[in-house]
């Protein structure tokens, strides 16, 4: 019973990462329209930002977060002035490729210039824990599920009770409308792929303290946020965090109770992946 | 032309004073060809209109089917097992994705080459992560005999394109590819063509594992299986020409190519060109390389 408990409370807790990839990415593709397979190596971007400013300036992780948030948000600015903007109007196979490509660039851009190891930010409490109830966690872990709750809670906020957020979801809903009524489109995408890459850094700077920072690292956490946001429905933000507590849970689950469940977690998502999508294109069909 | 010229420069190269450098040009040249052929296959199954990120694991597949199979079977039909496994593989996962379009056909083939990793590593008569020694082709009584099975499978995948680039077959893909319904309703069996194209493609795929398999003669699930294999797939037709046959020939010599000399002088990290060279080519490049020669000439 205390295991099944302990279980579940770490899979809650993982769940609060996975939340913020995956609602990043959900914004690049419902908002921009873009599958975006770079979006795990804007975290990587951030774990590594974590990691520099730590060792270089003994920066406190939680310090780095908002400058990370910084930085990437530039550089998904960047990425979308240079990249993907002049393929808006391109195939969707080529939009695909283009950021596939990115991503293959930057992890072993990243391979090339720190090499494969891996880093971890490790402040002074990063091993302490927190005792309730008879049930113990890690500080580390529970206060980034604090933070990504209350950063998930002042997305919604924005998106759902400010002029700009409406003004965002105005145009995931329609690419034409918006227009006439004096929404600049191009900025709205700007800002949503923006805050995309913002999201994916911020989860990146919690990694760096939880698991490391390595070139590969967001790699899976893409694949995890696609795993979420098909089972949310492409681009549909309000699903993304039942979506992510359920995956979270199943890999937690599984990596407790089945025999030599470690490397059987890799496949969970994959599964769900697969068993959403499937279900889904048999029932429309 | 350029096709024709590739396979005849690689029936010959063997035989051609070559020096001291022979050894290292003909293994670079195999895996060059090799990878063509994975590119070729790849770029068939594009022409339908369908971007797989599952050729790794075709590959992966046909690769450990033909090693496991080759000491009971031998080298031919061991090679013809990888690629009917591989097909066989890809026939499922098309029943399954079938109705799956772009981005969600896409990362249903990424999740299934992980999976199909996940499964190797785990399983115990594949060896696991520890990896499986290969038995040498033809028992190793040929030097040359990988070699030339190399430059076999290439001429196989360069003739299944070129033979797929004319008639009912060629336009069935192009107009699946570009509008589906539009297809369903000038008759086209969509359904079919998709899967018969995907099972072709796989059957290449696996094919190429197995020579890759007798070449090393060592396979594990993080080579055989990696995305990377994957992204080579993707990046030479793109980079050479989607849907054209010469356009991955070319594209893979010269991509091989800048990877050997890369991997020569940063070793780790050398994937660095792929991401670029895509990139590059998707901005500045979207007909490929043969696309610059041909002015003009529409895509379908």
């Amino acid at each position: 019973m205390e295991l099944l408990l302990q279980t579940l409370i770490n899979g809650v807790l993982a769940a609060g990462i996975y939340a913020l990839v995956a609602s990043g990415l959900a914004l690049a593709v419902g908002v921009v329209g873009i599958v975006n397979f770079a979006h795990g190596e804007f975290t990587m971007l951030g774990a590594f930002i974590a990691y520099l400013l730590f060792v270089g300036s003994g920066l406190d992780p939680l310090v780095s977060l908002g400058l990370a948030a910084l930085v990437l948000f530039l550089v998904g600015s960047l990425t979308y002035y240079g990249l993907i903007r002049p393929v808006l109007g391109a195939p969707e196979l080529n939009q695909m490729l283009l950021t596939f490509g990115l991503s293959v660039a930057l992890q072993n851009l990243a391979l090339l210039l720190f090499g494969a190891n891996t880093r971890v930010v490790s402040p002074p409490y990063q091993g302490s824990t927190i005792h309730l109830l008879g049930l113990s966690f890690g500080v580390v872990p529970f206060a980034s599920f604090v933070l990504s709750v209350v950063l998930l809670g002042g997305l919604y906020w924005f998106l759902g009770r400010t002029r700009l957020g409406l003004a965002v979801r105005a145009v995931a809903q329609n690419r034409l409308a918006p227009g006439l009524l004096g929404i600049e489109k191009e900025r709205i995408y700007l800002l949503a792929f923006g805050l995309s890459a913002a999201l994916a850094g911020v989860a990146g700077v919690m990694l760096s303290v939880i698991l490391y920072a390595s070139p590969t690292v967001g790699f899976a956490y893409t694949l995890k946020a696609f795993a979420i946001i098909v089972m949310a429905g492409l681009g549909n933000l309000g699903g993304v965090v039942p979506a992510a507590v359920a995956l979270a849970l199943a890999e937690a689950l599984v990596s407790t109770y089945l025999p030599g469940g470690g490397g059987w977690v890799e496949a969970v998502f994959f599964l769900v992946i697969f068993a959403t999508l499937t279900w889904r294109s048999w029932r429309a069909a | 032309m350029i096709a024709a010229a590739i396979l005849l420069l690689a029936l010959l190269l063997p035989s051609l004073p070559l020096g001291e450098w022979r050894a290292f040009l003909l293994d670079t040249a195999q895996f060059a060809f090799l990878t063509s052929a994975l590119a070729l296959a790849w770029d068939l199954l594009a022409r339908s209109g369908q971007l797989s990120l599952a050729h790794g694991a075709f590959f992966g597949l046909g690769a450990y089917a033909a090693a496991l199979s080759a000491p009971a079977l031998g080298t031919l039909p061991a090679l013809l097992a990888g690629g009917l496994v591989a097909a066989l593989a890809s026939f499922l996962l098309g029943l399954a994705t079938l109705r799956l379009h772009g981005m969600y056909f896409a990362i249903a083939t990424l999740a299934f080459s992980e999976v199909m990793r996940t499964l190797v590593l785990k399983a115990q008569f594949t060896g696991g992560s520890i990896g499986l020694p290969v038995q040498p082709a033809f028992s190793g009584a040929f030097p040359l005999g990988s070699y030339y099975l190399a430059v076999a499978v290439l001429a196989l995948s360069a003739g299944v394109s070129l033979l797929l680039s004319r008639g009912r077959w060629h336009y069935a893909m192009a107009a699946t590819r570009q509008g589906e319904a539009v297809a369903r309703v000038l008759g086209v069996p969509v359904v079919r063509v998709k899967l018969l194209t995907f099972g072709l493609s796989a059957f290449l795929g696996g094919l190429v594992g197995g020579v890759y398999a007798m070449k090393t003669l060592f396979l594990s699930p993080y080579d055989a299986f990696g995305l990377g294999r994957a992204v080579e797939a993707l990046v030479v037709p793109i980079f050479g020409g989607l849907y054209t046959t010469s356009g991955p020939l070319l594209g893979g010599l010269i991509i091989v190519g800048l990877e050997t000399w890369l991997r020569l002088r940063i070793g780790e990290g050398y994937l660095v060109i792929y991401g670029l060279v895509l990139i590059l080519a998707i901005l500045f490049l979207p007909r490929g390389l043969v696309g610059l020669f041909r002015k003009g000439v529409g895509r379908a």
